[in-house]
């Protein structure tokens, strides 16, 4: 049943046990470092401001929604939100088109400067953004891609890609190609084995690498604050106000940036699942 | 199939059109760092811009993207911005790209803060919006502690360290907390109240034997002050959690503490030392940008925003004090009362030695600022000597002030060419 049993009495049973405990611990730990934080989060936004100023705190506050409610009625927080989701949706969309072919190209086809490449792919995420902006949003205005969706997007795309073409990368490797191979004598093209057979069973990683491109992008400040102007996303238009804010809305507005992107992640949980490897259910 | 095709591209790039087409409006685009915190933005929209005949969309933005996004317009030549509200500090590095506003109509506009606005030019480069200072806020709890024969009204900071010693002593925990953290406004501490007070200069006798006590005396506050002051910001937070009982912090940045719990805490004038009571006014400008695509409309919100009605709206918004000659009403917010009455107090007060913000610096600001954040750092962190810490940041401030070529200002006497570091 257990490891422990295994390993019989004795001695060995006493290494096991304190294995299990070893194990047991660290998962309860982990699974505090995550859980804590989102708790305090959320008993703080559903408590009043003089609850979360005081000390120490009850376990199951009085519930008040006032600092929610602040947020229900701050303008321009739901076109911000529409803004986020379009903003993310397009940059999933990009960054699949673009990354899956790479992945692709990079695990079935051997080329020149190959490893380079693989290096080279993750240069993007070496400048700070703060150095590319101004350039960029100089640029944006003259071509007219400023305070737009798409402008937005391919900035976004152009951070989650690394991610893209690596996940990709490693999803098709692990596919043989033997399987490609049957399907071509068998009478299909390659893009139609590629579709009938590689595609199927590469979907879920695929989509799990579009959820970090979705949640890559819903997190970006700052290229997001100087590129948006008036069709701001969550984060640009929240996010910075928030750190001068009273506590209670801090927590309040965490709560409304988190849970957005936490609901997303709990609808699609099964595909990142299936990204690490642990079995579908 | 082809017609499936087909359908498909429209819809795609009907689509990517529709997503690319930003917002064309007429409403003027009013770009910020102040009325940042959330609860300001919201009134800031919907009580005092509310009255104005035109339409504004107000951006409240962080420095770093507020600057970048500025200076992307001013560079591509054309931009969505119509009007700028920043601090002083953040207009000088502009100042080339901010339009003349000679032509609007100051009338009752404080005229050392337009002074400020030239920028050092002939030009009226931008008009005072509002204005703040630092003060101090404590809990009543903290009262009882005050030394023998102290008027609260009138600190010394010798009074203050006695004061934080009574409270750490009897307490048993330091109950003095100071805005040292990454966003706190340390800086200008140092400027404009324990230079003032304590050498009669801000720049000029930066490494003199007076600065050499000041900075000792500080050590000696450092030593009752909270520990976790390197991490606190904004100290109405700590008030609220009484975490800490005295503090110094911007006006704005106490608010909360006075509005939420108006009876448990006061406001009064920061201390005074040997040469008087420094402080410092803290001035918010706006300005129009060359690049705004409706020069009249922006030029009609700012003179919207010089209103005193729109001044007394602003200041319920924000705690930012009305830079127009105005009678306040009664029914203002506890923060705004208790702070005013502290400002009154503390400008108001015999030994009064107002310290203006830097002068003439250009984009140098960060570096000058660095200077007194620096020996701080060094001095009452690191716990470095004293005299060898001014010695070596009296070498860097004279560098700036000569690089800027800034004349000194107030409490300095006034300099020709660049200010002196003794």
């Amino acid at each position: 049943m257990s490891e422990a049993n295994r390993f019989g009495s004795g001695p060995v049973q006493s290494a096991g046990s304190w294995h299990k405990y070893f194990f047991t611990g660290a998962v309860v730990l982990l699974c505090l470092w995550v859980l804590v934080p989102i708790y305090l989060l959320l008993v703080n936004t559903f408590s009043s401001p003089e609850a979360v100023a005081s000390y120490p705190k009850k376990a199951f506050p009085v519930v008040d929604t006032e600092s929610l409610k602040f947020f229900m009625n701050y303008a321009g927080v739901g076109q911000a939100l529409w803004n986020s989701i379009k903003v993310a949706t397009v940059t999933m969309i990009l960054s699949i088109s673009a990354g899956a072919p790479a992945g692709y190209a990079l695990s079935r086809f051997d080329f020149r400067g190959k490893d380079t490449f693989r290096v080279l792919v993750l240069m993007t995420r070496a400048f700070p953004l703060p150095l590319l902006a101004l350039p960029l949003a100089v640029m944006y205005i003259r071509v007219g891609l400023d305070d737009s969706v798409l402008g937005l997007a391919f900035v976004h795309t152009t951070l989650a890609l690394p991610f893209a073409v690596l996940i990709t990368y490693s999803l098709f490797s692990g596919i043989p190609i033997e399987l490609e191979e049957a399907a071509w004598t068998l009478g299909c093209n390659r893009f139609q084995a590629f579709m009938k057979v590689i595609f199927p069973l590469v979907l879920p990683g695929i989509a799990a690498s579009a959820i970090f491109a979705f949640v890559i992008s819903w997190n970006e400040v700052f290229a997001a604050a100087v590129l948006t102007i008036e069709n701001r996303t969550l984060p640009a238009f929240l996010l910075q106000g928030l750190s001068d804010s009273p506590l209670h809305l801090k927590f309040a507005g965490g709560a409304v940036l988190v849970l957005p992107a936490l609901l997303f992640i709990f609808m699609v949980r099964k595909y990142l699942f299936s990204m690490w490897g642990i079995a579908n259910r | 199939m082809s017609f499936k095709r087909k359908s498909l591209v429209v819809a795609l790039t009907t689509g990517m059109s529709l997503l690319a087409s930003g917002a064309a409006s007429a409403e003027v685009l009013f770009w910020s760092t102040q009325a940042k915190p959330v609860e300001e933005a919201q009134a800031v929209r919907e009580k005092v811009l509310a009255g104005f005949s035109g339409e504004v969309d107000f951006q409240p933005s962080d420095n770093g993207p507020w600057l970048t996004r500025v200076e992307a317009e001013a560079q591509a030549g054309e931009g969505k911005i119509g009007l700028l509200g920043s601090l002083h500090g953040n207009l000088i590095s502009l100042s080339d790209n901010l339009s003349d506003l000679s032509d609007v109509n100051v009338d009752g506009v404080n005229s050392t803060f337009l002074e400020l606005g030239k920028l050092g030019t002939d030009e009226q480069k931008y008009i005072p919006w509002m204005q703040a200072t630092y003060i101090m806020a404590a809990n009543k709890k903290a009262l009882p502690f005050l030394p023998e024969g102290a008027d609260i009204n009138a600190l010394s900071y010798d009074q203050l360290i006695e004061w934080s010693k009574n409270m750490a002593e009897e307490t048993g925990s330091p109950k003095f907390g100071f805005p040292a953290g990454p966003k706190g406004l340390k800086h200008r501490f140092f400027q404009g109240y324990m230079y003032p007070s304590y050498t009669n200069s801000m720049v000029t006798k930066f490494r003199s034997a007076e600065a050499e006590t000041a900075w000792n005396k500080f050590k000696e506050l450092w030593s009752y002050t909270n520990p976790g002051s390197t991490n606190f910001s904004f100290m109405q937070e700590q008030l609220l959690t009484e975490e800490v009982w005295v503090v110094f912090d911007h006006t704005a940045r106490v608010a909360d503490a006075f509005n939420s719990r108006p009876d448990d805490f006061i406001a009064f004038p920061a201390p005074a030392g040997p040469t008087g009571r420094g402080f410092m006014p803290v001035v918010v400008g706006i300005a129009v940008p060359g690049t705004s695509p409706d020069m009249a409309a922006s030029k009609e919100l700012l003179s919207y925003l010089l209103q005193p009605s729109t001044q007394i709206e602003t200041l319920k918004a924000t705690n930012f004090f009305p830079v127009v000659d105005v009678e306040l009403p009664a029914d203002m917010p506890a923060a705004v009362q208790k702070s005013g009455a502290a400002i009154a107090a503390m400008s108001g007060s015999a030994d009064a030695n107002p310290g203006l913000l830097p002068v003439g610096l250009g984009d140098l600001g960060g570096k000058f600022n660095a200077v007194y954040v620096d020996a701080f750092e060094r001095i009452v962190l690191a716990g470095q000597d004293v005299r060898t810490v001014l010695d070596d940041q009296a070498d860097s401030l004279r560098k700036i002030m000569e690089e800027a070529g800034a004349p000194c200002w107030a409490p300095d006497a006034a300099s020709d060419g660049a200010c002196p570091v003794d």
